[in-house]
C-alpha cells in the first residue's frame, strides 16, 4: 500500500471507528440501569402484637414476601421466602415443617436452609433491629 | 405515453434476471409436497407479522394496564381472540417447524460443506424464535408468564461472569417492572423481528446461491440427477403446504383458543407453574441439576449445535463410516424426547 493511501486510510477510518466505538459505549450506558436500591431501615411490628413463636407474613419495599419470626423475649428473625434458585417465591407448608418451592420443587425448612432439590444456597434473611418494643427490618427500597 | 410504458420506465424491471432467480434447479425429491419444513416456518413468521401488527394496535406495554390490553383484545374487540389465538398457534407450529427442519437437516447430513455458514445461521434462527416466543409470552403479564420472566431473567443471572449485568440489562433494573416490559415489548415487536428478517434473507440467499442438497435415496445413487425449477412448481407444492397449515392454524384456534390466566401478582407464584412446551427440557434440566449445571450445560449443548458441522467433520475424520454423528444426534433427539415428555405428565 501507498504511503498516502495508508495515511488517507488511517485518517478516514480510524476516527469513523472511535467514532462508533464511542456511540456504541454511550448506547450501551443508555441501556444499563444505574440506580442502585439502597438499604433502609423499616418499622416492622410491635413486640406486643407478635407473640413468641408467632409469625407474621409481609411484604418489603420491592414487592417480596417474607417472614417475620419472633423467636424469643427480644429475638426475631426475618426470613425471605423468595427462592434462591430462580426467584420464585415459596410456600409454607405448615404439616410439614417446610418451605416448598413450586417452580423447581426446592425444599427449605423452617430456618431457610436447604433440605432437597435445586436451590444452591438458605434462604435470604433480613437483618433486624429492637429498639424499645418497636421491631425494624433493614431492606432495600424499590428505586432502581 | 401508456401507463404500461411510464411504469416500466419509471420502475425498470430486469426480466431476464428476475427469470434466472426465480428458477433455481430444485432437486427431484422435493417433489413430495411434504418437503416443506423449512417454508413452513417462514410461512408461520410472514403470519405472526400480520397478526403482530394488528394485536400491537391495542396492546398497551405498561405492567398496570398491559393484562387488561389483552383481555380487551380477547374479550371485546372483534375477532381480537382469534387473531390472538392465531398468533399463538402460528408462535407454536413455528417452534414445531423449525425443530423438525433443523433434524431434517441434522439426518440428513445437509449442513456439511459448503453449508456450514448456513447451518449457523440457521442454528441463531433457532435461538431467535426461542427468545420471540419468550419476549412475546412475557407481555401478556399474567401469573405464568410474570413468573416466566422472572425465572428466565434469573437463569441469565447465573451465568458465569456477566449473568448479573445480562439480567439486569433483561430488567432494565434489578426486578422485574416497567422497565423490563418496555423492554420485552421493544426486542418482541421490533428489533428481534428486524434481526429475524435480516437472517432469513442471509438464509434464504445462502440456499440459493449453494442450492438445495441433492438427496440420493436407496438405489439412485448412481442415477443421473433430476431437477425442476423453483417457479412455478415448487411454489405451488408450498402454496398448498400454505393452505393446508392455514387450514389447521385456524381449526387449532377455533378448538383451543387462547386463554388467560391470573393477573400477575409479583409476590405469589403459583403453586403449579410451567413454561411454554418448548421451554420443557431445559425446565426439567433445572430440577435434576443444581443451578450452575443447569446453565450451563444447555449453553455447551446450544454451542455444540452451533458449530456441530465442525465437530462431525472433526468425527468422520477421526471414526471414518462409524457414523459416531449420526449417533449423537439420535441420543440428543431422544435425550430432548424423555426431558419433554418428562416434564408434560409431571403434576
Amino acid at each position: 500500500m501507498q504511503r498516502r493511501n495508508f495515511l488517507t486510510n488511517l485518517f478516514a477510518f480510524v476516527p469513523l471507528i472511535l467514532g462508533f466505538l464511542g456511540i456504541s459505549k454511550m448506547s450501551m450506558d443508555f441501556l444499563t440501569p444505574t440506580r442502585k436500591a439502597q438499604l433502609r431501615k423499616v418499622f416492622a411490628s410491635n413486640l406486643a402484637d407478635l407473640p413468641i413463636n408467632g409469625t407474621k407474613e409481609m411484604i418489603d419495599l420491592k414487592g417480596n414476601k417474607f417472614n417475620l419470626i419472633r423467636t424469643g423475649e427480644k429475638e426475631v428473625k426475618a426470613l425471605s421466602t423468595t427462592c434462591t434458585h430462580l426467584g420464585c417465591s415459596v410456600y409454607w407448608e405448615a404439616d410439614k415443617n417446610q418451605f416448598y418451592c413450586p417452580c423447581h420443587q426446592g425444599v427449605f425448612d423452617s430456618d431457610g436452609n436447604v433440605v432437597s432439590g435445586p436451590p444452591p444456597t438458605k434462604l435470604d434473611s433480613y437483618e433486624t433491629e429492637i429498639i424499645g418494643s418497636n421491631i425494624y427490618i433493614f431492606m432495600k427500597d424499590n428505586i432502581a | 405515453m401508456s401507463i404500461k410504458n411510464w411504469i416500466s420506465e419509471s420502475f425498470p424491471v430486469d426480466n431476464e434476471a428476475l427469470s434466472h432467480a426465480s428458477s433455481e434447479p430444485i432437486p427431484n425429491h422435493m417433489k413430495k409436497w411434504w418437503w416443506a419444513l423449512g417454508g413452513t416456518p417462514f410461512y408461520m413468521f410472514v403470519v405472526q407479522i400480520i397478526t403482530g401488527l394488528l394485536l400491537a394496535f391495542y396492546y398497551v406495554p405498561n405492567p398496570d394496564v398491559a393484562y387488561e390490553s389483552v383481555s380487551k383484545i380477547t374479550n371485546e374487540v372483534s375477532y381480537g381472540w382469534l387473531i390472538r389465538s392465531i398468533h399463538k398457534w402460528s408462535a407454536n407450529i413455528m417452534m414445531a417447524t423449525v425443530i423438525l427442519h433443523m433434524m431434517r437437516v441434522f439426518f440428513t447430513q445437509a449442513y456439511r460443506k459448503p453449508r456450514e455458514l448456513n447451518w449457523m445461521f440457521g442454528v441463531i434462527i433457532f435461538l431467535l424464535t426461542l427468545i420471540l416466543g419468550f419476549t412475546g409470552y412475557s407481555l401478556i403479564y399474567e401469573q405464568m408468564s410474570y413468573w416466566a420472566m422472572k425465572v428466565g431473567t434469573e437463569i441469565a443471572a447465573a451465568t458465569p461472569f456477566v449473568g448479573n449485568w445480562i439480567a439486569n440489562f433483561m430488567r432494565g433494573g434489578e426486578d422485574i417492572g416497567q422497565a423490563t416490559l418496555s423492554r420485552m415489548h421493544i426486542l418482541h415487536v421490533l428489533i428481534l423481528p428486524m434481526v429475524m428478517v435480516i437472517l432469513l434473507f442471509i438464509h434464504v440467499y445462502l440456499i440459493r446461491t449453494l442450492g438445495v442438497t441433492d438427496l440420493r435415496f436407496k438405489n439412485e445413487e448412481k442415477a443421473e440427477r433430476k431437477t425442476f425449477p423453483f417457479w412455478p412448481n415448487h411454489v405451488m407444492t408450498e402454496l398448498v403446504m400454505v393452505a393446508l397449515i392455514m387450514f389447521v392454524l385456524v381449526a387449532l384456534s377455533l378448538i383451543w383458543p387462547a386463554h388467560m390466566g391470573a393477573k400477575a401478582d409479583p409476590t405469589t407464584t403459583p403453586m403449579h407453574i410451567k413454561p411454554e412446551w418448548y421451554f420443557y427440557p431445559v425446565y426439567r434440566w433445572l430440577k435434576l441439576s443444581n443451578l450452575t449445571l443447569g446453565v450451563i450445560v444447555p449453553m455447551i449443548c446450544v454451542g455444540i449445535l452451533f458449530f456441530w458441522p465442525f465437530i462431525d467433520r472433526f468425527f468422520e475424520k477421526v471414526f471414518p463410516k462409524k457414523e459416531v454423528g449420526f449417533w449423537i444426534g439420535v441420543l440428543g433427539a431422544l435425550l430432548l424426547t424423555v426431558l419433554l415428555f418428562w416434564e408434560t405428565i409431571a403434576h
